[in-house]
């Protein structure tokens, strides 16, 4: 959570500065807690973590290298999308990290396709795959769709959804009509949980409870986490239509500072503690970014510009 | 009483035949509308062929086990006059036997029995006929002849070295009479069966230079000269100028009181000469060669005889200099040698005007100051120049000057 | 032995099955039911488990192949007709189509299109997508016109690492038939000339290449010889095999049955043009459907996509300039 924060302010920085960053800057800020309890709990080489734009923290929790990020935003050929799909983008699909496509919704059915491979194939064993969504990303065919399937199918898929109240700029009255999108899972026919999305220790203890509910075998559960996005869309966006009230509200608190607070109280860790950690967590993130400075960046002469996975079928270039 | 027919119905989506399982209907049977009449099956279930209305059953033509495409007659339904009418189907003439779409595609495409089609071979017939999608292809306005060339065309006349003008024997047979590439290959084979001989470079020269200057507008004038004074001077003149000589003598003068008249016209400029460059034909071995006099209008008639007798021994041997090869501003021939009196000389590709002298004959000329005819000797002068630059009025002017200057050839 | 499309296809897919436990089939009332046009009659008792009935649900059933892919597997999807995959465009050119340029993961999936008109079938049960799918980059898009190639360019479409979207023409499925399935046949990729001849080429695929040897064949009548060229596979397109064809005859006519806008005959004539054009003696020309939505009434939809008739209308004109 923390490396994520720090992570992502720096790259927001650099954004602000300018001509560093390739693309824009999406940030997870407000929504490490939903993301990291999620990421945390599933393990790299057995699980599929489809994260999205706000996951940085969770993303990090699973095990993906900090290098990867600083290589896509920073615009390095040596990340795993060489210059060819950008930062947010990114991922590893053959180490259980789909790389997102941004239409949103479109990651559920990929997730469920790996699931189902797997189970064909015998070697599913007791692996989950989460997709994260947002409350917009609710509103597509494509989630509709690829959670009905997983739920016929019965596949042990995790759909996190981080309800911020704001798609882009569209609040929640205006995306979907339902109390609560929790509603929705019963209509699915999949298990569904409630948490706030800014207490860690809720968000621990819900994904936990649903991970293991898809492991035992009881089909698609879907977790919607309460929160606020503590910033705009994008780092180009100032999200002032986020009214005040709610800015300034026990809603708008940061989940980050309430994690701190609670492990300080519960005598977790020391203050001490918690500042070596954002100090070693700077120290990561200056490491990473040290490093992709040195690394070339993709070079248009020596691109192979080819589509196709076999050569022999690819047009000439003339 | 009319029959109509019992057709293969369209029996769901993309079907497009059925086979016969079972005949639940002996031939003069009556029925009722919707009885059913065969069990057919598809690629997707079991179904029935109903009859269309009441009526007794006919004879059924279609047999078990065996494939018809939707739309095919299967047999016949014996029906009043009024129903016949009132369901709108053309009735039976004499039983067509059905068509078994085994082994056969070309009848795929089945009429359906809601549009209250009679049977397949009819829906050909009655078919408007098929207006083709796109339009028409695009002829080239105007488009007659060798004109058009396709770029297959201009290809294959670049691979063998032809040109436009060498396709004018072929009759086209394309659109507007133009030359195919069929046409084409076609001239070449007849070619075969004539005796040919190879061109000498000399002659393809001649045939490049004129063809290029061909795509003129070229016009010729001419106007009768007095010789007399001329050949009174050649006579008394030592070393003798060739009568050419006089004439380009002569014609370098003129040009120097107006350039633009040899000028070139390139897009929407007149491209005025640079030097009074004059040359003149001289008949060589299958061809023609054009030696030039630099600066003609600066040097008197007397100091060109050595330079001139020699450029037409040169090119005679074909071993002229190159300096005497670069083209003048405008030719002069005499094709009066030949005997010819009147010709239409083509200019040069690169120049606008060609003069042209005819042999000079006795002829009488009315005298003003004696009232009779008296002989002198008269050629005709002529001149060839690019329409485009010069009109017949200027053409006159420029030889009329010829003329005069020819008079005095002292001063020449 | 006599085998139709339809069945070429489907024991195309019995032979990837059997050969190939990596293999499932994925697709709307294809389990016991054998599917809408019974191309996998039987296969689901014959694979238990491989071959699935999916909720009608284009997009996820394309999504769901992708990932499988991902995985190891080697999908088939069976859309019921072409028109629908509209629904799963979105997961076929922006996620399988640049999964491997983005990721470097290959995404081997089929997904198999009944595309095409027939009688009756109107704008919604007949169309032809290789133009649209064509345009994306990423993408194989396969147009069998033979029962051969039905079956083996089905087989060589699994054994692929790229998607392919296989357009299988319904029209061809009960009507075309062969005595038997030769071992191999042309790569993909490779154009076949259907019917060799001098006086003009006219470069087809799927349904339209019978239409051409129809149009040919009346045409032999009056002493002109049309060469037909199968493309067999829309992209990658045989530049090669198609310049040689006009090379022979300097006359082009291209046919396809989907809409006239753009599209694989505009793509050809483009190629031709710009490759081949010291080899025209004529302006190429193309016949492609009108430019309107598929009509259902048979006469209207007879005159609707290119026939044997408007070939040879079009041809008489190409042969006359």
């Amino acid at each position: 959570m923390t490396a994520a924060r720090v992570l992502e302010e720096k790259l927001a920085s650099l954004y602000r500065a300018g001509g560093r960053i390739v693309g824009g800057v999406y940030l997870g800020k407000g929504q490490e807690a939903f993301s990291v309890a999620l990421g945390l709990q599933l393990s790299k080489g057995r699980d599929i973590f489809a994260g999205l734009i706000r996951d940085q923290a969770g993303k990090l929790a699973f095990g993906e290298p900090m290098l990867d990020a600083t290589r896509t935003y920073l615009g390095s050929a040596l990340g795993p999308m060489r210059g060819r799909d950008g930062n947010i983008h990114r991922g590893r699909p053959k180490e259980g990290l789909p790389a997102m496509i941004s239409h949103l919704g479109s990651m559920v059915s990929v997730v469920a396709g790996m699931l189902m491979s797997r189970r064909l194939q015998g070697r599913l064993g007791d692996a989950v795959g989460a997709s994260a969504i947002g409350d917009g990303g609710t509103s597509t065919g494509a989630f509709h769709e690829g959670l009905n399937l997983a739920a016929v199918e019965k596949l042990p898929l995790i759909i996190a959804v981080a309800n911020n109240q704001y798609a882009y700029s569209t609040p929640n009255n205006r995306q979907f009509a339902c109390a609560n999108l929790v509603d929705r899972a019963k209509g699915y026919g999949v298990e569904g949980y409630e948490v706030d999305g800014k207490d860690l220790l809720a968000c621990l203890q819900v994904f936990q409870h649903a991970i293991s509910r898809a492991r035992a075998g009881h089909g698609p559960q879907m977790v919607v986490g309460s929160l606020l996005r503590l910033g705009g869309h994008g780092e180009h966006d100032d999200a002032s239509y986020i009214p005040d009230t709610i800015k300034h509200s026990e809603h708008g608190r940061d989940c980050l500072q309430l994690a701190e607070e609670c492990a300080l109280e519960r005598g977790w860790a020391t203050v001490t503690e918690l500042a070596a950690l954002r100090e070693s967590s700077q120290k990561e993130v200056d490491r990473a970014l040290a490093q992709t400075s040195r690394e070339p960046s993709p070079d248009p002469y020596k691109e192979s510009w080819r589509a196709l996975a076999t050569s022999a079928l690819v047009d000439e270039e003339k | 009483m009319p029959a109509i027919p019992i057709l293969m119905p369209q029996l769901g989506e993309s079907i497009a035949e059925a086979t016969i399982v079972r005949v639940l209907i002996e031939p003069g049977q009556d029925v009722d509308e919707g009885q059913e009449i065969f069990e057919v099956e598809t690629n997707k279930a079991v179904m029935t062929v109903t009859a269309p209305c009441k009526g007794k059953v006919g004879e059924l033509t279609a047999q078990v086990n065996v494939s018809y495409p939707v739309g095919s007659n299967l047999g016949a339904l014996e029906v009043s006059s009024q129903m016949a009418k009132d369901m709108g189907v053309d009735p039976i003439k004499s039983a067509p036997k059905p068509q078994s779409s085994s082994n056969h595609h070309e009848d795929g495409e089945p009429a359906n029995l809601h549009f209250k089609i009679s049977d397949a071979d009819t829906i050909q017939e009655r078919l408007p006929t098929v207006e083709p999608v796109v339009g028409g292809l695009p002829v080239p306005a105007g488009a007659t002849g060798a004109h058009y060339i396709s770029p297959r065309m201009r290809a294959r006349m670049n691979e063998l070295g032809l040109n436009a003008s060498d396709l004018s024997a072929v009759a086209g047979t394309g659109a507007g009479g133009r030359v195919t590439v069929e046409d084409f290959e076609q001239f070449l084979r007849n070619l075969d069966a004539h005796r040919m001989t190879n061109a000498s470079p000399m002659r393809i020269a001649v045939a490049d230079s004129m063809r290029r200057s061909w795509s003129r507008p070229l016009a010729t004038v001419g106007s009768p000269v007095v010789l007399d004074p001329l050949l009174a001077h050649r006579k008394k003149a030592n070393p003798k100028p060739g009568p050419a000589l006089y004439v380009i003598r002569a014609l370098a003068l003129a040009l120097s009181e107006d350039t633009a008249v040899a000028g070139r016209l390139v897009g929407n400029r007149i491209v005025h000469p640079r030097a009074i460059d004059i040359g003149f034909a001289v008949e060589v071995a299958d061809g023609v060669l054009v030696p030039t006099l630099r600066e003609v209008e600066k040097k008197p008639l007397a100091t060109l005889v050595e330079v001139y007798n020699k450029l037409v021994e040169q090119a005679r041997s074909r071993r002229l200099p190159n300096e005497a090869s670069r083209p003048g501003i405008a030719t002069v021939t005499n094709f009066g040698t030949f005997g010819i009196v009147w010709a239409t000389p083509i200019p040069l590709p690169e120049q606008n005007l060609v003069l042209g002298l005819g042999a000079g004959r006795k002829a009488p000329v009315w005298s003003e100051e004696v009232k009779t005819f008296i002989p002198v000797t008269e050629a005709e002068l002529t001149l060839s120049f690019d329409h485009r630059i010069l009109d017949g009025g200027g053409a006159g002017r420029l030889l009329a000057r010829v003329a005069q200057l020819l008079q005095t050839p002292e001063k020449l | 032995m006599s085998l139709t499309y339809l069945e070429a296809i489907r024991e195309a897919q019995y032979e990837a099955l059997r050969r190939d436990p990596r293999v499932f089939i994925y697709g709307q009332d294809i389990g016991e039911f054998g599917g809408a046009f019974k191309a996998t009659k039987r296969l689901s008792a014959e694979f238990p488990g491989r071959v699935l009935d999916s909720p009608i649900s284009e997009d996820a059933m394309v999504g769901m192949a992708i990932g499988a892919a991902v995985e190891g597997s080697r999908p088939i999807v069976e859309m019921q007709f072409a028109d629908f995959s509209s629904v799963g465009f979105n997961q076929i050119v922006n996620q399988a189509a640049t999964l491997y340029w983005r990721t470097n993961v290959p995404c081997p999936i089929v997904i198999r299109l009944p595309s095409g008109g027939t009688p009756g079938s109107g704008p919604f049960h007949s169309q032809s997508m290789e133009s649209i799918y064509a345009h994306y980059p990423g993408l194989v898009i396969l147009t069998p016109a033979t029962v051969e190639d039905a079956y083996h360019l089905l087989l060589d479409a699994v054994e692929l690492e790229d998607p392919v979207i296989f357009c299988e023409h319904k029209f061809l499925y009960y009507h075309l038939k062969a005595d038997a399935l030769p071992t191999s046949t042309l790569p993909i990729g490779k154009a076949r000339i259907a019917r060799p001849g001098r006086h003009a080429t006219v470069v087809a695929y799927s349904a339209m290449v019978h239409e051409s040897i129809r149009a040919a064949e009346e045409l032999q009548q009056d002493g002109y010889q049309i060469e037909v060229v199968d493309m067999r596979s829309v992209k990658p397109i045989d530049t090669g095999t198609i310049l040689a064809s006009v090379a022979r005859t300097g006359r082009l006519l291209c046919v396809g049955e989907s809409f006239p806008w753009g599209g694989v005959t505009a793509e050809v004539i483009s190629r031709v043009v710009a490759d081949g054009f010291h080899l025209l003696d004529a302006p190429p020309q193309r016949l492609n459907s009108k430019d309107t939505p598929i009509p259902y009434h048979p006469n209207l939809w007879r005159a609707h996509r290119p026939t044997a008739a408007s070939i040879v209308a079009e041809l008489r004109k190409l042969l006359k300039f």
